[in-house]
């Protein structure tokens, strides 16, 4: 049952010369894009150029919520895909992913909040993905513990209901990649850092790294936070993108009280309950740009706030552990995924903000195509950086965003 | 993390005082219409960088004057310009 | 076991007894106990279980390091008993067990070690596929350690304060006590945190020390009595640092006493210098069962004695790795413990005044020597010492083993404010390579162990913070530099963790039951640094948040991988497990009400929450609203819109910051007359609408959403900061009541109330005028037509507000007047095809979108925000287009957020409902939706989803042009 083979590459050999795809940062999206283009495209020699260790951005410090209750027919397929990957990918790995598939109750706090929800609920109905509105009542069977008094900041006037979601062990699905990339034979570089991409006649031809030079035509740049950084650095261009802090935290391990994941919008408040028996909860971004990973005095306190007014009964249970990762936001709260524009050979996959986690795999699944055929997936088109200068937001929120000065 | 902000008015106050108002790109681009390009690249392009970035806040909760500020993304701390800049 | 001694270090009061309930018999402790120690008074050893193995699990260290002694108290799960302070009446339970702690039916669970090696879940538990679901819910039962009830309603009464301070000395202790006196000597305000009930820290119940004449007791006094009555001090007991952030921001909590006016406090501390002299606790050792009930730290049993007057046990074994381990052997021998063997890991290096006492009385000592196991089913009754490197051993029976490898500092405060420590070779410690400026330590953090040293150390920090601050005391801080200088320096601290051997309950984490095996697992599997192994054992992510296993396992993997030097784990906030209670503390979001709140409440009113503000969404049970529609069609209605924003803007430039942000031409308004204009973003979205009227030479006013009031000042100064335009912005909307009169009896209700003239000639559609209610209340007073009839809009100063309501209504008794809410206005402006943006509008909507166009004003002289993207969109004949729609069906009524589809075949989602209301006005189910433009033709059939019903049958609408009503606005402009 319990093979003592290393789950954990250690070192890979050494740098190569030459790859035919070099995917800077080891996060969860590259570990996928790199196990697809290996097990589906048939591209062996592939490098992940990481600079710390697999996972140890956003890959490790998300609250594994998956769900595909989005709101556009743009990216309700792409979580779909994600979504249902779960079981499959635990079953070609021969990793347990943990898949718990709790379901997600998101609550609403008002007519207007209602009224949006189920736009979102008929529109992933009709594209096949399990939501319903539960009104107050039914929303409170479903999570005994939620406050329906009318004297709270935000009654609870409902609630999207999305049973097929849940939430997945984060560290698994790194681990779990990582050892079927590297067994398919991927190089993964830890402690590497990509230092600049090189081009030439507007192609790109290899990537500096601390560890030296290689050759190589087809750059995936996706490392979470820091890839907007890094392709302005590296390349000059600059993306929609603003970098936010985003917190977590958790409580004490607890015998079980939330059977869904909870979340509220008008609170900014999600909580669930980890199989370890903690309730983990977020949300918050302090609306300017920073990469410090560091947690917050206000947040902290807010979340507490917050979360006994919505849930009074956790005022007795206490905060152990809070941090911090970071979001990448676009204007539109989509991901860029593009590739060949406006350098050929570069291709990058960012922008996710928050959602990274639940979509790694259709992603990266997609990612790799692209990369291995330079053909877009339909699926991915959507997604493409020009879109924000032929002003075709993407709706995948109603109401403005606060982390630009633009509203 | 609990930034501190030198509002130029108000001095040194509690950063949530504060309203972010983007990386500072200059005015507006001139003239009567701009190119998709020209207008992507004022409205929505950042630098994103990790390090000093001359930043616009508005002292929100305070005096409510727009200006400029040094801050490093890296540690979230307001810093002096650097040399070269005012 | 003899009660309670009688030492003059002792902290508990015997006379006053303090009952509470144990597993539901009563018991007592006295004043002063924590709940742990009152329990250890009362013979209770086996305090719960552990995590996984359900193994017994007792008192073992007195500062709350590990979940031992996690209790539900007053149905509050995970209580750390150790620290928590006994009251009245406390009802205590033991969690994750079953049946008992002492007789658990889960205890075979500690047998069962070999099928869960370290991360077992990862590789087993998935296949077949079927098998995990049922796994995770049983995962799930067994995991997490207190159990909450969901109708648990916590009852303490919890407040916050937020002091400001030029020093922040964080703990109590002999450095910290030094520090806030030396900062204090140069006056600076100094506020010092000390999370026990007394200052003192080590001091407070140690009586030797090499070369002091004076007991430590004595000295820690005498210090406290100077801080207390120092003005320049404000010392916080029962307050733990919880968090430590930039710019040197502390927060923390007090738990407070029955004689206090609140139960838990949060405090958040803006300092300007921070000193951490937080002291050292003791490093746990490893050996076979190192976490055995009647295994405890040296600290520990020391403490029960000095301060709680409980005699820890009778037969003692010390395993130990530092003098202090030493002394506390020897003042417990004094105090009446039998003492069997003291074995130390060290083989010279001892403080020899220590070993001579030692000797004296005649106790074995061992040097060289360390615990291999401790034996006893459920308590420890015998131990094993064994020689290191040569494996000679010797069993000594005895009840209570004293156990610790050395010391660790305390150093997580450090961590917070200076980033990720490194290893000292010297001291063997985690300590900072540098320190961010204002930040200081002292004391035996540093791993200075000298009395004289400690103190010194305390005073040089606190100059140095004084002159951090600005005090002129460089001069001090020098001397105290020189005098520090020439006293014992840090410690040389062992690194030893074990002897090397193959045992499997050695125990790395208590919490999460995680043992050196399993670390060896770990490392066998690829992870090789310590904070992988932390996320892969989940060593040090329990309750006791790293306290046992914070300092050992990077030693450990570095020993086991011989190749790094040890790299502690991040250290994370809050440093102490923190009730959300005591964090929530008072806050509470604040509201708005508006002038005429209550008389509406009155009234009947049913509110809503809109922005900050409360707002009359209903006055009635009647959610449909019919009669308060029916009302302002046929008679009048008065509607409290105070919520909206409403601002002046005056001087030379304001025309100029009004054309910047407007999309229309504001030099175009007349006199009298009222400009409808809207506000987009650079993407030509709209983000407000409103009106503006100009009322002097250079002087505006306008209104805004009731959303948008709080962002309009910035926006405006926002999209004018490069220009040195002069101009002035008042935002008046806290000031500024509104009332809306409307309906075709609004003028009758009127011209009761005003001598000015409001006839349709003099005051026509469009138009505003100022005059006065009653011949004295001013009004601004607009006619506008949102609704759809004649309508009154009277802008009227807030604190006139209640008494132009109560006027109006008066006036219209007779005619019926009622108030009407806000659904009620959605549903007649809905009639009329007015938009509210966010309603019918959404993040990527432009003005053209919404058939604005005729707001937007191309050739300004200043050029808007928003201008170049609109019209860079205005050619793509696909953006979803504000649509009016009628129903199919005259009953079915839709809800809103109802998605449109092409048709029923292909099911493409085109756009959807904005708002949808059966119209009594109209005779038909009309709405406002956002469709894509190819499907906004009129005449054009479309399918439409409630999101619940069946997916094969939709309901049907046709695309109308709009108003619904009164298409030609006569009613507006009788």
């Amino acid at each position: 049952m319990f093979g003592m083979k290393k789950i954990l590459p250690g070192f890979a050999p050494p740098l190569k010369f030459s790859y035919d795809a070099v995917l800077i940062g080891g996060g969860l999206h590259n570990l996928a894009t790199a196990w697809f283009l290996a097990r589906e495209q048939n591209m062996n020699s592939v490098a992940i150029i990481e600079k710390n260790y697999i996972g140890y951005g956003g890959a490790g410090r998300n609250t594994a919520i998956v769900r595909a209750n989005q709101r556009t027919r743009e990216n309700i397929p792409l979580y779909k895909e994600a979504l249902d990957l779960w079981p499959v990918m635990t079953r070609e790995l021969d990793f347990n992913l943990m898949f718990y598939n709790c379901g997600n109750v998101n609550l609403l706090h008002s007519e207007a909040a209602v009224k949006a929800a189920r736009v979102n609920v008929a529109t992933a109905r009709l594209m096949g993905v399990e939501s319903h509105l539960l009104d107050a009542a039914e929303t409170q069977k479903r999570v005994p513990a939620l406050n329906l008094s009318h004297q709270i900041t935000h009654p609870v006037h409902g609630a999207m209901y999305h049973p097929p979601g849940g939430i997945v062990r984060h560290d698994a699905v790194v681990w779990g990649l990582a050892r079927g990339a590297a067994e398919n034979g991927v190089h993964i570089h830890q402690q590497t850092e990509a230092l600049g991409i090189e081009t030439e006649n507007g192609k790109v031809t290899g990537v500096r790294t601390s560890a030296g030079t290689i050759a190589t035509p087809r750059v995936l740049v996706s490392a979470g936070g820091y890839s907007a950084g890094l392709i302005y650095h590296m390349l000059g261009i600059k993306l929609p993108i603003s970098v936010l802090t985003i917190q977590a935290m958790v409580t004490q391990p607890l015998k079980p009280l939330l059977n869904h994941v909870v979340s509220s919008g008008a609170y900014h408040v999600y909580a669930n309950q980890t199989l370890k028996g903690e309730i983990a909860t977020g949300a918050h971004m302090d609306p300017w740009p920073n990469y410090t990973t560091q947690t917050t005095a206000g947040y902290i306190k807010h979340q507490a706030e917050a979360l006994i007014e919505l849930l009074p009964c956790l005022a007795g249970v206490k905060f152990m552990r809070s941090w911090a990762g970071l979001a990448d936001m676009t204007p539109d709260m989509a991901p860029i995924m593009d590739g060949n524009d406006p350098v050929e050979g570069l291709f990058m996959n960012c922008g996710w903000g928050y959602f990274g986690f639940k979509s790694c795999t259709a992603a990266g699944r997609h990612m790799a195509r692209f990369v291995a055929t330079d053909q877009c997936p339909d699926r991915l088109k959507p997604f493409t950086l020009r879109r924000f200068e032929n002003h075709r937001l993407m709706g995948e929120t109603a109401a403005l965003v606060n982390y630009t000065p633009d509203n | 993390m609990s930034l501190l902000i030198q509002c130029p008015i108000c001095g040194r106050r509690n950063g949530y005082e504060f309203r972010y108002g983007g990386e500072d790109k200059g005015p507006y681009p001139d003239g009567p219409s701009i190119s998709p390009a020209q207008w992507y690249d004022y409205v929505h392009a950042n630098t994103c960088r990790a390090g000093v970035v001359r930043e616009w806040w508005c002292h929100r909760q305070g005096c409510g004057l727009w200006f400029t500020l040094f801050r490093d993304t890296g540690t979230n701390v307001q810093v002096s310009a650097p040399e070269g800049e005012q | 076991m003899k009660r309670r001694l009688s030492l003059p270090t002792r902290r508990v009061d015997l006379q006053r007894r303090i009952p509470f309930f144990y597993k539901k018999r009563t018991c007592y402790g006295v004043k002063g106990d924590t709940i742990a120690t009152a329990l250890y008074a009362s013979g209770v050893r086996i305090f719960g279980r552990s995590l996984k193995y359900h193994r017994p699990r007792g008192l073992y260290s007195m500062d709350g390091e590990c979940s031992n002694t996690m209790m539900t108290v007053d149905g509050v799960p995970n209580v750390r008993t150790e620290t928590t302070l006994l009251r009245e009446d406390m009802v205590i339970e033991e969690q994750n067990v079953l049946f008992s702690a002492r007789n658990d039916l889960l205890g075979f669970m500690d047998r069962l070690d070999r099928f869960m090696p370290a991360g077992f879940y990862y590789e087993s538990l998935h296949k077949p596929a079927i098998l995990w679901p049922m796994a995770a819910k049983m995962v799930r039962k067994a995991a997490g350690l207190g159990h909450i009830d969901p109708g648990f309603r916590f009852s303490g009464i919890c407040d916050e304060i937020y002091p400001a301070a030029d020093v922040c000395v964080i703990g109590g202790g002999p450095a910290g006590m030094s520090a806030a006196l030396a900062a204090a000597a140069s006056g600076m305000r100094v506020i010092l945190l000390e999370a026990r009930p007394w200052l003192g820290g080590s001091f407070d119940y140690r009586l030797y020390a090499a070369g002091e004449t004076m007991p430590l007791y004595e000295q820690a006094g005498e210090l406290s009595s100077r801080v207390a009555s120092n003005g320049g001090i404000r010392v916080f007991t029962r307050t733990a640092m919880v968090g430590g952030y930039n710019d040197n921001l502390v927060t923390a909590v007090t738990e407070g006493t029955p004689e206090d006016p609140f139960d838990y406090r949060y405090v958040e501390i803006r300092t300007k210098s921070v000193i951490v002299a937080t002291g050292a606790r003791e490093r746990p050792l490893l050996f076979e069962n190192n976490e055995r009930p009647g295994v405890m730290q040296p600290d520990c049993a020391l403490r029960l004695a000095r301060t709680y007057g409980i005699l820890p046990g009778r037969d003692a074994v010390f395993s130990v790795g530092h003098d202090f381990g030493l002394e506390a052997a020897l003042d417990l021998s004094d105090l009446g413990v039998s003492v069997r063997a003291v074995a130390d890991v060290r083989k010279d290096g001892h403080d020899p005044a220590l070993l001579e006492e030692i000797h004296r009385r005649n106790i074995a000592f061992f040097p060289g020597w360390a615990a291999a196991l401790a034996e006893g089913n459920k308590k420890v009754n015998s131990v094993r010492l064994s020689q290191i490197g040569t494996g000679r051993s010797r069993a000594f029976s005895c009840d209570l083993l004293a156990a610790a490898a050395g010391h660790t500092p305390a150093c997580e405060p450090l961590a917070l404010f200076c980033g990720r420590l490194a290893y000292n070779e010297t001291t063997g410690y985690f300590l900072p390579g540098k320190y961010p400026p204002g930040v200081f330590a002292a004391g035996r953090v540093l791993g200075l162990e000298a009395p004289t040293s400690i103190r010194a150390s305390g005073e040089w920090a606190g100059h140095e913070a004084a002159a951090f601050c600005g005090a002129d005391c460089h001069a001090a801080a020098k001397d105290a530099r020189k005098a520090l200088d020439g006293l014992p320096g840090p410690h040389a601290g062992s690194n030893w963790i074990a002897h090397p051997g193959p045992g499997r309950k050695r125990f790395v984490c208590f919490d999460e039951d995680v043992t050196e095996k399993n670390v060896r697992q770990a490392l066998a599997r690829g992870f090789d640094v310590p904070e992988l192994i932390k996320r892969f054992t989940a060593a040090g992510t329990g309750p006791g948040q790293g306290g046992i296993s914070g300092h050992n396992l990077p030693l450990l993997v570095s020993a086991l991988t011989k190749k790094n030097a040890a790299v502690p784990t991040t250290v994370r906030p809050p440093l102490r497990p923190v009730l959300l209670s005591a964090y929530a503390g008072n806050g509470r979001e604040m509201t708005k009400k508006t002038p005429v709140h209550e008389a509406q409440a009155k009234q009947g009113a049913v509110f809503r929450r809109v922005g900050s503000w409360h707002r009359a969404r209903y006055f009635s049970a009647d959610l449909d609203v019919t009669e308060e529609v029916a009302n302002v069609r046929s008679n009048v209605g008065i509607l409290d819109a105070s919520t909206l924003g409403c601002f002046r803007i005056f001087g030379p430039d304001a025309l100029s910051a009004l054309q910047r942000v407007y999309a229309g031409d504001m030099s175009a308004i007349r006199d009298g007359r009222i400009k409808y204009a809207a506000m987009c973003n650079h993407d030509g979205c709209v983000i407000d609408d409103g009106v503006v009227i100009r009322t002097g030479t250079n002087d505006y006013r306008f209104t805004t959403s009731t959303g948008r009031a709080g962002e309009t000042g910035e926006w405006i100064r926002y999209h004018t900061r490069f220009e040195k335009w002069d101009f002035h912005l008042v935002n008046l909307t806290d000031g500024t009541g509104v009332i809306n009169l409307a309906g075709p009896r609004a003028r009758d209700v009127l011209e009761k109330i005003t001598d000015a003239d409001i006839s349709n000639e003099a005051f026509s559609f469009g138009s505003w005028r100022a005059f006065r209610l009653a011949g004295g209340i001013p009004v601004t007073c607009m006619r506008l037509g949102f609704v759809g009839e004649l309508s009154f809009e009277l802008n009227i100063p807030a604190s006139f507000m209640q008494a132009a309501w109560d006027m109006l209504l008066e006036a219209g008794r007779d005619m019926a007047l009622r108030p009407f809410g806000v659904e009620a206005q959605n549903v007649l402006r809905l009639e009329k095809g007015h938009v509210i943006l966010g309603q019918e509008s959404e993040q990527r909507t432009n003005l053209l979108d919404l058939n604005l166009g005729f707001l937007w004003s191309r050739n300004k002289d200043i050029k808007p925000v928003g201008a170049d993207a609109l019209g860079q969109a205005e050619s793509d004949p696909n953006r979803l287009t504000l649509t009016g729609i009628r129903m199919a069906d005259t009953h079915a009524v839709p809800p809103d957020g109802s998605v449109i589809v092409n048709n029923a075949a292909d099911r493409r989602v085109i756009g959807y409902i904005g708002t949808i209301r059966k119209s009594a006005a109209v005779g038909a189910v009309v709405g406002m939706a956002l469709v894509e433009g190819p499907y906004t033709r009129e005449g054009t059939r479309l399918a439409i989803y409630d999101g619940h019903s069946n997916m094969n049958v939709f309901q049907h609408a046709t695309v109308v042009r709009m108003p619904f009503y009164d298409p030609e606005g006569e009613r507006m402009r009788i």
